[in-house]
């Protein structure tokens, strides 16, 4: 009996270990580089990753091997984000977001009434700063779901699993999302001076 | 050449689909043969291609090494915690 025991959780101390080496270590630039987005700070950047990892090194019995390990810990990083570091760091941007997508509820909708005066040619002379701060700029969740899918690549239904929502509110979000950024995008370009109109002139 | 479209909003929801990969074979096919053909589309396409690129290249930052090696330590003594407590617990019952 007492052998039994004592082996016990040598193995699943070097299991966990390797589970942890291989399945969250190659995503720890991923989950760092989202962390930074959504607190924007690079202190609570590290707290959350941190945090991210340790719930799920306590969960790792119900990670199954096999199934997409990034998915299930942008899921808790994200899910973590909300409980403890946006109720401190932004507060309103739940009530800004919520009346967006109030205002333009569901598929079927007319299109928001901006349609961004923005050609590809000024977006990539913008600088680096100018694009980051843009993201910066848009309310949390918008810019939760802009990264997701246009940085990190996930498909629809693992942005639906990450944040809980259903699926045609992704595809909704992201459409408003990415609206909202070229408008952004188009009133900085205005600002410095890019030409705006380049393909028509 | 249409440089002028009333589909504009549907095609743009099109082509960030197709970009997304979400689209289906057909649709992207109907798109592409399209495309040639009206201005409005090719610059959409173009603009989105842009964003993707400039996100992909403005946004992203490393993980500190500083915090790999911290969240491994914490690890590390999580599991040393825990192969002290089960031997003792054990011992207790």
């Amino acid at each position: 009996m007492s052998t039994e025991t004592s082996a016990a959780p040598a193995l699943t101390e070097s299991q966990s270990r390797a589970l942890f080496e291989k399945e969250f270590v190659p995503h720890l630039d991923a989950m760092y580089n989202f962390a930074l987005r959504l607190t924007n700070d690079e202190d609570d950047a590290h707290d959350l990753v941190q945090d991210t990892c340790m719930r799920a090194f306590r969960f790792i019995g119900s990670f199954e091997p096999g199934t997409y390990a990034k998915a299930w810990l942008f899921r808790i990083l994200k899910n973590n984000f909300i409980n403890d570091y946006r109720k401190k760091s932004r507060g309103p941007s739940k009530v800004e977001f919520e009346w967006f997508e109030q205002s333009f509820a569901g598929d079927d909708d007319p299109e928001p009434a901006f349609q961004a005066d923005l050609q590809a040619e000024t977006v990539n002379e913008m600088l680096g700063d100018e694009i980051t701060s843009a993201i910066q700029a848009l309310p949390v969740d918008f810019r939760m779901i802009i990264i997701l899918c246009d940085l990190e690549e996930f498909s629809y239904e693992e942005m639906a699993k990450i944040l809980n929502i259903p699926i045609g509110t992704v595809r909704s979000r992201l459409h408003r999302a990415r609206a909202l950024l070229k408008e952004t995008l188009a009133s900085y370009a205005l600002k410095k001076g890019y030409k705006t109109d380049m393909l028509s002139a | 050449m249409k440089t002028n479209c009333s589909h504009q909003p549907d095609c743009l929801k099109l082509i960030q689909r197709i970009l997304d990969k979400e689209a289906s074979a057909e649709e992207e096919a109907r798109f592409l043969a399209n495309k040639d053909q009206c201005l409005p589309c090719q610059e959409g396409h173009e603009l989105e291609l842009a964003l993707r690129k400039a996100l992909k290249t403005s946004c992203h930052s490393k993980c500190p090494t500083s915090l790999l090696e911290s969240i491994r330590s914490k690890i590390s003594s999580i599991i040393l915690l825990i192969l002290l407590l089960i031997p003792l617990f054990c011992w207790f019952i």
